[in-house]
């Protein structure tokens, strides 16, 4: 009897224990399905509460690596329009993904509506292997604003079409603020010795960026697109090499990065290491703090 | 010369692994050897994977990784002797029922924390290339604390080895030596999952132990092979990833797979079953 008591106990504390945690849509309105938080910022931003905006992969969870539970795929497959980065960003989503364009739901891929950098020659670490292919696309795209004042644009319109609201009002005074923001980076980098701006992170995340605003990058603890591969000595060796040569000023090491190995690199250079945001939101949500802290961290740092 | 020395005079990561990777080859050579005379190669298989969940909620909650590794591996073993006690169930349905519940409970964990992602991967595999020099102490404490009790417990050891009735008979408690072994391999797992990889440490106890047994006759000098093929698979198995570019935890593995079968190849003799009563 006492038994059956504690088993009860248990199946009601499990029961408690799954009750939904992500945000539930209200009713009545349409629902878009961002796939990443820090695009869901922007969405957030163009469509205020004309609809309801579900972020699925949790904010400071490194991308390249979630996968959805069940709840997300129903979620996913219920949307009325799915906003997703593309160019393989959200590796373990990608199945999902296929699946619901496959059902028939509407999505939208960023992108699609931007000039997509390509992995240059002599980037990053020499002879790195298939991880570093010269030519591979780039998807880090929100790490330069006026990719995003792009992407904004084009979601604007495919909105109207699809959901039926007019968005144009809110998406005019994002792009001019996107065009401010860029600004304000571009004189807040012109402070910087050009001598100094070299970048040395996590994995290779910056590249938008550094094309944006004149930044060489130099190598990535990670040589990859992804934060996924795995470390050999030889890269290692090699960033050491690259970091000396280039008297590179810091070292960023961002989510999914290897604390330990960041820490092995900067004792072996006698180079700082520090942690810089590239794929998480600030706790206020907004994108533009979100760059503002990026571009101060990285200038600051380069000083 | 410069070819097989410099990458490790020159990079003191390099050199940081290799003495990191010694230390386990040795605690491993020691332990492996017990594992493979008495065979206890599932549960080592287990402790290696069970300790993920105690890992993950130790990052989790910002306790350091080893205690929660060590909590794991007490439900673990406390687990598998429970069942095997209270029930006519054998070792093995226990052990292999709590493997895959705390391996399943480990995965839950990290796939469903926003703070660490990636981790998981690196639990397993380690971050041998980033070895601090903390880590390092560490690892020479465990090395040592495994040497120092296996030198005391030598004798009851050697009989649960060959016929663990007569440690009885003798007046050990075969159980409690038990016990300690099972310690023993629980704080070898524990300590190297920073190094090598609660996954890969598993072949380290393995492959280098295996060829020691098949070289050697007698229990001491199994080990001193054991960790002697461990040690060179590591210099080895660095040497590869410096060279050819390749991921440092697998390359050691398997360096020291390939070092077993060409030992295998070489001494093979029909006569090569442990635990039977006419080796000693």
């Amino acid at each position: 009897m006492r038994k059956a008591i504690y088993i009860t106990l248990i199946i009601a504390l499990l029961i408690a224990a799954c009750q939904p945690t992500s945000p539930s849509a209200q009713p009545g309105k349409k629902t878009i399905v961002v796939t990443y938080s820090i695009i869901g910022a922007l969405v957030k931003d163009m469509v205020g509460d004309q609809a309801n905006v579900v972020v699925l992969i949790p904010n400071g969870q490194d991308p390249h690596e979630w996968e959805p539970s069940a709840k997300d795929i129903e979620t996913l497959m219920k949307a009325d329009l799915v906003v997703q980065n593309g160019l393989g960003l959200e590796g373990g989503l990608q199945k999902t993904l296929t699946q619901a364009a496959a059902a028939g739901v509407r999505t939208f891929v960023a992108s699609d509506y931007i000039t997509v950098r390509k992995v240059g020659q002599g980037e990053g670490i020499p002879n790195a292997g298939s991880d570093q292919n010269v030519g591979a696309s780039d998807p880090h795209l929100w790490t330069d604003p006026l990719s995003m004042k792009q992407v904004v644009a084009a979601l604007a319109d495919q909105i109207k079409v699809d959901l039926g609201f007019d968005v144009s009002m809110r998406t005019q005074d994002l792009e001019s603020q996107l065009d401010s923001l860029n600004s304000e980076i571009t004189t807040q980098v012109a402070t910087l010795p050009e001598a100094n701006r070299k970048l040395v992170t996590g994995h290779e995340s910056l590249g938008y960026f550094a094309d944006r605003y004149g930044f060489t990058l130099v190598g990535a603890i990670i040589p990859s697109l992804t934060s996924q591969a795995e470390v050999t000595a030889a890269d290692m060796a090699a960033l050491k090499t690259l970091i000396q040569e280039n008297q590179v000023k810091a070292i960023f090491f961002e989510v999914g990065t290897p604390k330990s190995i960041s820490d092995a690199i900067g004792r072996e250079t006698g180079v700082k290491v520090v942690e810089l945001a590239t794929h998480i939101l600030p706790s206020d949500g907004s994108y533009f703090t979100f760059m503002r802290d990026l571009a101060q961290t990285i200038v600051e740092n380069l000083r | 010369m410069d070819t097989f020395i410099t990458p490790f005079s020159s990079n003191s990561f390099m050199l940081n692994a290799l003495l990191a990777g010694v230390l386990v080859s040795i605690a491993c050579g020691i332990i492996g050897t017990y594992i493979v005379l008495r065979g206890l190669a599932f549960i080592g298989d287990a402790l290696a994977h069970g300790v993920l969940p105690g890992i993950a909620m130790a990052l989790l909650l910002g306790f350091p990784g080893m205690l929660g590794a060590a909590v794991g591996a007490l439900v673990m073993i406390g687990g598998i002797s429970l069942i095997t006690r209270r029930t006519r169930l054998s070792s093995d349905t226990a052990i292999g029922l709590l493997f895959v519940g705390m391996l399943a409970l480990g995965v839950v964990i990290v796939s469903r924390s926003s703070s660490f992602s990636g981790d998981l991967v690196r639990v397993l595999f380690g971050e041998i290339l980033g070895i601090n020099p903390g880590a390092l102490m560490i690892q020479l404490a465990a090395t040592v604390i495994i040497l120092v009790t296996v030198i005391i417990c030598a004798r009851p050891f050697l009989m649960l080895c060959f016929s663990p009735e007569q440690a009885q008979v003798a007046g050990f408690n075969a159980t409690l030596y038990h016990n300690i072994m099972l310690a023993l391999i629980a704080l070898t797992v524990i300590t190297s999952f920073q190094t090598v990889g609660t996954l890969l440490v598993f072949g380290m106890l393995l492959a280098p132990a295996g060829a020691g047994a098949l070289v050697a006759r007698r229990v001491q000098t199994m080990m001193i092979w054991a960790a002697g093929f461990g040690s060179l698979s590591v210099y080895v198995g660095l040497l590869i990833s410096y060279y050819f570019d390749l991921a440092a935890g697998a390359s050691i593995v398997l360096v020291a797979t390939l070092i077993f079968f060409m030992v295998f190849f070489l001494r093979s003799r029909p006569k090569s079953t442990f635990g039977s009563p006419q080796i000693g």
